[in-house]
């Protein structure tokens, strides 16, 4: 038969293809529906969320920075709760990453904070000595891109209707809804209005300034995105 | 004309070997500099504060990822495709003008695909999927070449003269479609301009799937990126340079076979070892583990084949440098491959995932095996493509101890530095807490970056010798005549 | 040549032996060597010796055995075929790798059995059962030893490794409060502490920046008594109806602020603080036996 095959191409790949084409049959399709649904506590990213979400892939954070805490008494100690399927169920695409040369930063929004991110992003080593991370110093200059952050909400809501405008359970019993703005002008002012509040309780002055301004630097996008990460 | 010699083409192989060597160098340039920045997180800044957005480790990191991938091993399959695909066919592209129109788009169209590539990734624009860090356009782009690809395949099968196909061919076939296929489901993404009405950034896409399985799909792709890409065109290729190039023939067509279908099988269910102990479900993960070490044997089967073809041949193993290049290219495939399922392991995982080791792992592959065996290739093509003798003997011997050297510096300081960092990372102390601050287990890895930084240097010093010596090769070898070009390839002293 | 790589091998197993030495056998969980690392560094030494093995096998071959066999018909490019049989350890280890396969997916990990939480629950029991004796009978000083080390994993990364806030960007632990974090509180008031003392601190006690600034010098230096403008401002402000006549405090009422005790660190961690310098998170996933041991550390800090 492999004879056979060797002397007619088209056949042999056939016979390649489904032999390679069989695994992915059975081991990804059974689990793609149960993955999918949210935990309780899960919600959709906000609008400058999401921006921030968009500057850590375009740095490539996940090049060095997890985010999958494994059910390990080691991991959980150190991050906290090991990961759940449905957290990520808003995630496209995911970020566990495959490499920590820095730490797990599935739920590093519990345990830092603003001003500590505005700091550490600046000069990684002032705060933390040794630390081999690059500083982002440009990510204070640089101005966020909020309208493909919106124009993503827009294409998630319309395509795999993610839940926004939605009441969604928390664990604590409340609701908690995540507003989609109707155009793209309203979503760049709530983004503004998030932008406000972290910027607040940061130190750099051109920051505050450009927040006044109605701009938003990278940097104020980012860390609203790191302090949703918990 | 059915009595003389077929006069092959080179043309396209000849235009790829260009981009194996160029691209090799810049992926490699940009690994070094990862790895000093590493090392010296100053190097971030080498360029100046003002360039740092482009010279910093997270931005590079993908371009020399994607450089050496998608670059120099790519280009370096294509390299030999042209080459090998017309001798084991018996048929010359000369015979066909839409074969050669099409090679030299193909060739042209890379070259886009490449300069696209390098510019998106410096500016940021990334999906930040591993190896499959492009955008929508760019990855129309890439279907584009791969079908030109597959045309090139089927089409010089169809007008082949040679009825049964070599075993290279079964592996550069088997290449062409598992990337197809993973690629394309690995990359489903649904542009955010359009469905929103024209908002935002237009290259900008979403992922079709989301969490768990978005990282199902990412590493069912990821793994078998490196199956259908360091391992499965490599194959091809040492089948057909070692056999040739040593004059043997090949030990047993059974193993060859038994290798290969094997190969094809396993490998595909194996994915599951990148994603031990997350959220996907447990029997998958076992399944991934189970089947990472059932490949041992298909993998382990096609080196030992080649090195059974060697059998009673020493005497060129220590005379060619360049048969010396590819009996470690298999050595090291076999450690990879053995490397690699203990690693999958669950116990072993759960020390050895996120750390160094793995990227050790990686480097013992892709170093040790994929492009010393793409390196080879390429010296055993160089004589018959420019009809010259190899420039210098002494200067590959040279580069074969150097590189040698660097690739067991790379791997045994980034095994310690993993198994370290993964031993720290678990420990608690006597009371019962952890023992070890996060910053404690980075700053313990100093010497081990640093010493594998001088590895990786050694090797890149290693591709300059290769570049120059082929360079030399073209331009200024001593003519030889098609008599000398049998088997073991000619070279100067 | 052989001796080159034999030499090798021996080095890379030293290597491995060695960083098990240095690091694995204190790990795991409190002792005595975590399985794990054991066999992770066994795993890295099989892959050397069973390469190398191999490898050598097949040399030795090269070097003396010579080649043979029955050639297929077929000859691509000049390459022909042998129709050897397969190598028979190949073929037997391949075999071997199916059924341990069988065994790893039906006995080791069992499909319908094993479950990767069911494991971590299993790892945190032991893990607290081994733990708790050893905790009840704790003295101050293993309890601030204890202290110190979770200090070092959770807190340094802000408060540094000295506990002296790095220039700043935390509170300097080794006193109570500082200067400028008084005089912030005065102005703007404080309600961070919501669980301990849910009426919080109303703002704008004293409105003259001579007496903010004398009480706040007052309440950072540790209520020194020579300090007459100080005393009369703390008064004026009426902060000793809250806070006590010595900033020791009242229960449910005002936090004691002139030192650290062990129920105020504890206070700040369920609640975590926003303040003059920044933001402290809240620590909710500390247990009861780590907040007390960072209790004693830092009120021992202030105490040096
Ligand atoms: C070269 C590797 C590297 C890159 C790239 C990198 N980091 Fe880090 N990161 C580290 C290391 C190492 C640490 C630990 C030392 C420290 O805290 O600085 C760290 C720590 C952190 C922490 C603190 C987490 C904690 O638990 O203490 C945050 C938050 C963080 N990085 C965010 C980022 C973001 C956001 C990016 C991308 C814009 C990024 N990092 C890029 C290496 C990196
Ligand atoms: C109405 C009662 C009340 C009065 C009067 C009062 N305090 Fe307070 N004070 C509190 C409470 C309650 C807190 C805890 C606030 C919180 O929850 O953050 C507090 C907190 C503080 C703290 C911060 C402790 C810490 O660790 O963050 C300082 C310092 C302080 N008070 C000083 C003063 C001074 C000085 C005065 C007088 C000018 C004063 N207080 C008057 C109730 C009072
Ligand atoms: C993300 C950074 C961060 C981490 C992690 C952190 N702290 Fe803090 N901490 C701060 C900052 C900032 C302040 C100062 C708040 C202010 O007064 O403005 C502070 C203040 C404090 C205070 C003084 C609060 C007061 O009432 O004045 C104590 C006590 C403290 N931290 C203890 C700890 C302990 C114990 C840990 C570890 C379990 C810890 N901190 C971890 C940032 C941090
Ligand atoms: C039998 C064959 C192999 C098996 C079973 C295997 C298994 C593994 C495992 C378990 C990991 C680590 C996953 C993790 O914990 O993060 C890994 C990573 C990797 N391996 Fe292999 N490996 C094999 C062969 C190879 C070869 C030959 C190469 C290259 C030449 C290679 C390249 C890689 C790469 C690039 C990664 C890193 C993926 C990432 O980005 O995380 N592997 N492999
Ligand atoms: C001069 C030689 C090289 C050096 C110094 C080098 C250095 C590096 C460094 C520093 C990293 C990042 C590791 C980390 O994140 O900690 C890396 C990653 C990687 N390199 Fe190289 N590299 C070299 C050559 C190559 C070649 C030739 C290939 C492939 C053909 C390759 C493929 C990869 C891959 C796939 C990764 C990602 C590994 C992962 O994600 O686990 N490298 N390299
Ligand atoms: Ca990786
Ligand atoms: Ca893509
Ligand atoms: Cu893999």
């Amino acid at each position: 038969m492999f004879h056979w095959l060797e002397k007619n191409p088209f056949f042999f790949a056939v016979a390649v293809f489904v032999v390679i084409a069989f695994a992915g049959l059975i081991e990804i399709l059974p689990n793609f529906a149960q993955a999918s649904r949210p935990v309780i506590g899960t919600k959709p990213y906000t609008t400058l969320e999401l921006a921030g979400r968009h500057v850590y892939i375009k740095n490539s954070c996940n090049a060095c920075h997890s985010q999958l805490v494994r059910p390990f008494k080691s991991e959980t100690d150190r991050y906290g709760h090991y990961s759940l399927s449905g957290e990520y169920a808003y995630d496209r695409p995911f970020l566990w990453g495959s490499k920590r040369t820095g730490p797990d930063l599935m739920r590093v929004g519990n345990y830092r904070t603003t001003d500590w991110h505005e700091n550490h992003m600046k000069d990684p080593a002032a705060v933390v000595p040794g630390s081999i991370m690059p500083a982002y110093g440009w990510m204070f200059k640089n101005k966020a891109d909020v309208d493909t952050a919106y124009a993503e909400q827009v294409t998630v809501n319309k395509v795999f209707k993610t839940p926004y405008n939605a009441e969604l359970p928390m664990a604590d019993g409340s609701k908690v809804k995540v507003a989609l703005a109707d155009s793209v002008e309203a979503a760049r002012a709530s983004a503004l209005e998030e932008a406000k509040v972290i910027a607040a309780d940061m130190k750099d002055q051109d920051v505050k300034d450009a927040v006044a301004k109605g701009e938003i630097p990278e940097i104020v996008a980012l860390i609203a995105y790191l302090n949703s990460l918990k | 004309m059915e009595n003389r010699p077929l006069e092959y083409d080179y043309t396209v192989a000849k235009m790829f070997m260009l981009t194996t060597v160029v691209l090799g160098i810049v992926g490699m340039l940009v690994g070094v500099i990862l790895a000093w920045e590493l090392a010296f997180p100053a190097v971030n800044t080498i360029a100046g504060s003002g360039l740092a957005e482009y010279t910093n480790f997270s931005r590079l990191r993908p371009l020399h990822t994607d450089a050496v991938i998608f670059g120099f091993t790519v280009s370096g399959i294509f390299a030999t495709w042209y080459y090998v695909g017309q001798r084991v066919l018996k048929v010359s592209m000369a015979e066909s003008k839409f074969l050669m129109a099409l090679g030299k788009l193909h060739f042209v169209l890379y070259i886009l695909l490449v300069a696209s590539v390098v510019g998106s990734l410096l500016l940021g624009i990334t999906t930040s999927k591993e190896y499959a860090e492009f955008e929508w356009p760019i990855d129309i782009a890439v279907v584009v070449v791969w079908v030109i690809w597959g045309m090139q395949i089927f089409g010089l099968i169809g007008i082949r003269r040679e009825k049964s196909l070599y075993i290279s061919i079964w592996y550069y076939i088997a290449t062409f479609l598992g990337v197809a296929m993973l690629y394309l489901f690995n990359n489903m993404e649904v542009p955010t301009y359009f469905v929103s009405g024209g908002i935002g950034a237009w290259y900008h896409s979403v992922s079709m799937y989301s969490g768990t399985n978005d990282a199902l799909v990412q590493w069912w792709y990821g793994h078998n990126a490196v199956a259908f890409g360091f391992t499965v065109p490599i194959v091809a290729m040492i089948y057909y340079f070692l056999p040739k190039e040593s004059g043997q023939a090949v030990y047993s067509y059974k193993l060859s076979l038994l290798a290969f279908w094997g190969l094809m099988f396993v490998y595909l269910w194996a994915g599951g070892h990148h994603l031990l102990f997350s959220t996907v479900p447990d029997w998958m993960q076992t399944m991934g583990s189970v089947f990472s070490v059932v490949l041992i044997l298909p993998s382990w089967g096609s080196a030992i084949n080649m090195l059974l073809t060697m059998k009673g041949e020493w005497q060129q193993v220590a005379s060619s440098p360049l048969i010396k290049f590819m009996i470690l290219a298999s050595t090291f495939y076999m450690f990879s491959t053995l490397e690699g399922p203990i690693q999958a392991i669950k116990s072993v995982n759960a020390l050895a995932h996120f750390t160094d080791w793995i990227v050790g792992h990686v480097h013992d592959g892709v170093l040790g095996w994929v492009a010393f065996m793409i390196m080879a290739a390429l010296f055993h093509m160089a004589p018959r493509v420019f009809k010259r003798e190899i420039y210098s003997k002494s200067l590959m011997n040279t580069q074969f101890w150097i590189q040698t050297l660097g690739v067991v510096l790379y791997f045994t300081s980034m095994w310690i530095a993993g198994i370290t960092q993964g031993m720290m990372w678990r420990a608690h102390d006597e009371f019962g807490n952890l023992a070890y601050s996060f910053i404690d287990t980075v700053t313990v890895l100093h010497p081990y970056y640093t010493i594998r930084a001088v590895g990786g240097t050694l090797y890149l010093v290693g591709m300059f010798l290769f570049a120059y010596n082929m360079y030399k090769t073209m331009t200024s070898g001593r003519r030889v005549e098609e008599s000398e070009l049998q088997s073991a390839s000619p070279m100067g002293a | 040549m052989n001796k080159t790589v034999l030499a090798a091998i021996v080095v890379v197993i030293a290597m491995l032996g060695f960083t098990y030495v240095a690091v694995g056998s204190a790990g795991g969980m409190g002792g005595e060597g975590d399985w794990v690392n054991k066999l992770a560094v066994l795993g890295a030494v099989v892959l050397v010796i069973v390469t190398a093995f191999v490898v050598t096998k097949y040399v030795r071959q090269m070097q003396s055995d010579t080649a043979g066999g029955q050639l297929a018909d077929e000859n691509w490019d000049g390459i022909g075929e042998y129709k050897n049989e397969l190598p028979f350890g190949w073929a037997v280890i391949f075999l071997g790798s199916i059924v341990w396969a069988m065994w790893y997916f039906l006995a080791g990990y069992p499909v319908n059995a094993y479950s990767q939480i069911g494991e971590y629950n299993d790892e945190v029991k032991a893990h607290d059962t081994k733990f708790e004796a050893q905790f009840a009978k704790m003295d101050d000083a293993t309890l601030n030893a204890m202290g110190e080390s979770v200090f070092i994993v959770q807190c340094a990364p802000c408060h540094g490794l000295q506990a002296d806030g790095m220039d700043g960007k935390a509170a300097n632990l080794h006193e109570r409060i500082a200067e400028k974090s008084v005089k912030h509180i005065v102005m703007n008031g404080a309600n961070n502490f919501k669980t301990d003392y849910a009426g919080g601190m109303p703002p704008m006690l004293l409105q003259d920046p001579a007496q903010v600034d004398a009480v706040a010098k007052y309440v950072a230096s540790g209520f020194k008594a020579d300090d007459a403008a100080g005393k009369a401002a703390y008064a004026a402000g009426t902060c000793n109806t809250c806070h006590g006549e010595n900033g020791e405090g009242m229960p449910s009422v005002a936090p004691k602020i002139n030192g650290w005790e062990a129920g105020m660190v504890a206070t700040v961690l369920k609640d975590g603080k926003k303040g003059a310098i920044g933001a402290m998170p809240a620590f909710t996933n500390l247990t009861a036996v780590q907040t007390k041991a960072l209790g004693a550390y830092v009120s021992s800090l202030s105490k040096k």
